[in-house]
């Protein structure tokens, strides 16, 4: 008998296939939506208790998009894709545009198939002037054959125009930026205000008299000011956000506020600089949406020391299936242009 | 301040509405005119609103809730102008009309403030990809009434139906191009063109019930109310992947 008479290729050649699996598909993945996916123990435990979690486990929920019941059917319609592409589909005339929509979802899941077998996802952290020459996936470490060091990590906030210092003596006479280096005169007072530093958790240590920040976190925000005088007065104190009385100026006739507004994140730059055989080939700046490539391999900012500063957390990835995967992004919107605007218009004229 | 714009965007949709309506029983030509100048005149309002928070901000407008509900008020109405002034249904322009004044409606209860831009949204791909979503969305939305018309009434169905497959295949084109750019601009940022963030998740549920759509229709010939059915689960699907995933469901895609 030939293959195409089969039961088994008239099974998966047909749209009704095609159509219910598209749907089942659709009520898996809605699961891993509504249960938290590769959490913790500790996480689920807390949420579903023991039982629960060891439930989750056994059934996959926990891991839904890499359980055998949602790659099944994933399987089985790239098999009813590809039996549909050979049955019904051809390359010519009407159908061109419906033929190159299909072939380019094989090509997306063959690219997507390339990076599962070939690719190499991992993590490394690097302290700060110091270097890196492998990465972890999952326990294993993998070897660069390069070293990555680390020169900086500089972390930026925007901060609210809204944010002001404000001086008083008696009243208002005057509400200063806050950005550092920002400085501003006392109109009519011959007083200069100047930002010197800016620490969003606040600590000294009282040895040495050494302010600090505690972390990246905004617990306890302070900021350092100068206030010059004319006569060649000059002093230098910290105002608290949340401690408006504890500022502590020899001008004692002047009140300084310094009203906070939330800071977000500007900017998380890896300064780094990639070393192979001993010389140091390139150094870039890593950012959230400017990866730096060397040898196949792409750095990604990733995570960062919220304490200290101390090191960055960068996402290591190789991935030669992503070329294969952008090809069949094209082909799809390309097919899916000439099947409802491309091919209506050839067929009017 | 420019927010007047929106005020009076808000209004025109109002009007353009009420003029819709009107028209469908007294079917005068004046009405319709009015219609259509009012929700071009709604267009015109976001357009200039919109360029000018793009010039105060320093960067597009397209990076929270408030932002992204006043582009989509803008696509509907750019849709909905395309759509009456081409296939000339009457039935459902004053209900989109009504979909534009929503979105602006719930836009006008958020924070307008202008807040600077966080790293991960610092890319080029920003315009394009909120862009070709809302555009996708505004279709889908047009698609979804006619649908829910297609529901209700008896006559003028074929047309409904026509141009709800029309707008609906438009729809499906822009939100595969979104999906597609955001894959790429997660691949830029993280290092991964899909995740199975609840946001990439449900945007694909969404696309695989309008790919259900399509493949029921041009293969199995489901028409009218089947047809319709479809076109309001799909948009409810939508709707979920724009604003269910943010307030229910945690995420990397947490802006809008």
């Amino acid at each position: 008998m030939p293959m195409r008479q089969t039961k088994l290729w008239k099974f998966f050649s047909s749209i009704k296939l095609a159509i219910w699996l598209l749907a089942i598909i659709c009520a898996l993945s809605l699961i891993g939506t509504f249960i938290a996916q590769n959490e913790e123990p500790a996480f689920y435990i807390s949420r579903y208790g023991q039982y629960g979690y060891s439930l989750l486990l056994k059934t996959g929920l926990a891991d839904v998009y890499n359980s055998w019941w949602f790659i099944l059917p994933l399987v089985m319609i790239s098999l009813n894709l590809m039996a549909c592409i050979l049955n019904r589909l051809s390359f010519k005339g009407r159908q061109l545009g419906t033929f190159i929509c299909h072939v380019s979802v094989l090509v997306i899941l063959t690219g997507a198939l390339i990076g599962m077998v070939y690719g190499q996802k991992g993590y490394m952290k690097i302290n700060k002037a110091e270097e890196a020459g492998s990465f972890e996936v999952g326990k294993k470490h993998v070897d660069l054959g390069f070293s990555v060091r680390l020169d900086d990590f500089i972390y930026n906030e925007s901060i609210d125009p809204k944010e002001k210092l404000s001086v008083y003596d008696g009243k208002l006479i005057a509400e200063i930026p806050t950005a550092v280096g920002a400085e501003q005169e006392i109109a009519g007072t011959g007083y200069k205000v100047k930002i010197l530093r800016y620490l969003p958790d606040f600590v000294m240590d009282m040895s040495t008299k050494e302010a600090s920040s505690r972390s990246t976190n905004a617990n306890n925000p302070a900021i350092q000011v100068e206030l010059k005088g004319k006569d060649g007065f000059q002093d230098k104190f910290w105002v608290f956000a949340r401690y408006p009385d504890m500022h502590q100026s020899i001008k004692s006739n002047y009140k300084f506020v310094y009203n906070w507004v939330g800071r977000r994140p500007k900017d998380f730059i890896s300064k780094v600089t990639i070393i192979k055989g001993g010389r140091e080939m390139i150094s870039r700046d890593i950012r959230v949406n400017s990866p730096v490539k060397f040898q196949g391999y792409i750095f990604f900012q990733h995570n960062y020391d919220q304490e200290r500063l101390n090191w960055t957390g960068l996402k290591v990835v190789k991935d030669p299936g992503v070329g294969v995967v952008y090809l069949g992004f094209i082909l799809f919107i390309l097919g899916l242009s000439i099947r409802f605007y491309i091919s209506p218009l050839l067929r009017r004229e | 301040m420019y927010s007047i714009l929106l005020n009076v965007a808000f209004a025109a949709y109002f009007l353009a509405m009420v003029f819709y309506f009107l028209e469908v029983f007294f079917n005068h030509k004046a009405l319709l005119f009015l219609a259509r100048a009012f929700v071009f005149c709604a267009v015109a309002c976001l357009t200039a609103y919109t360029a000018m928070r793009w010039h105060i901000a320093g960067r597009p407008p397209l990076s929270d809730m408030f932002e992204s509900l006043v582009i989509f008020s803008w696509a509907i109405g750019l849709v909905l102008l395309f759509i009456d002034l081409r296939y000339k249904i009457k039935s459902i322009s004053s209900l989109v009309a009504l979909m534009g004044l929503l979105a602006l409606g719930y836009a006008s209860f958020l924070d307008k403030e202008i807040a600077p831009l966080v790293p991960a949204l610092k890319s080029n791909w920003l315009t394009i990809h909120v862009l070709t979503c809302f555009i996708g969305y505004s279709a889908l939305t047009v698609g979804f009434v006619s649908g829910l018309i297609i529901l209700f009434k008896k006559d003028e169905i074929v047309k409904l139906d026509t141009v709800s497959y029309k707008i609906i295949a438009f729809g499906f084109l822009f939100l595969t191009m979104g999906i597609i750019t955001g894959a790429v601009w997660a691949n830029s940022a993280w290092g991964t063109y899909w995740s199975w963030d609840p946001k990439e998740t449900w945007s694909l549920i969404t696309w695989f019930i309008y790919a259900i759509y399509l493949h029921t229709r041009l293969v199995k010939g489901w028409k009218g109310q089947k047809a319709a059915w479809l076109a309001v689960i799909g948009f409810l699907a939508m709707l979920f992947t724009y604003f269910g995933v943010n307030y229910l469901l945690s995420g990397l895609h947490s802006y809008a």
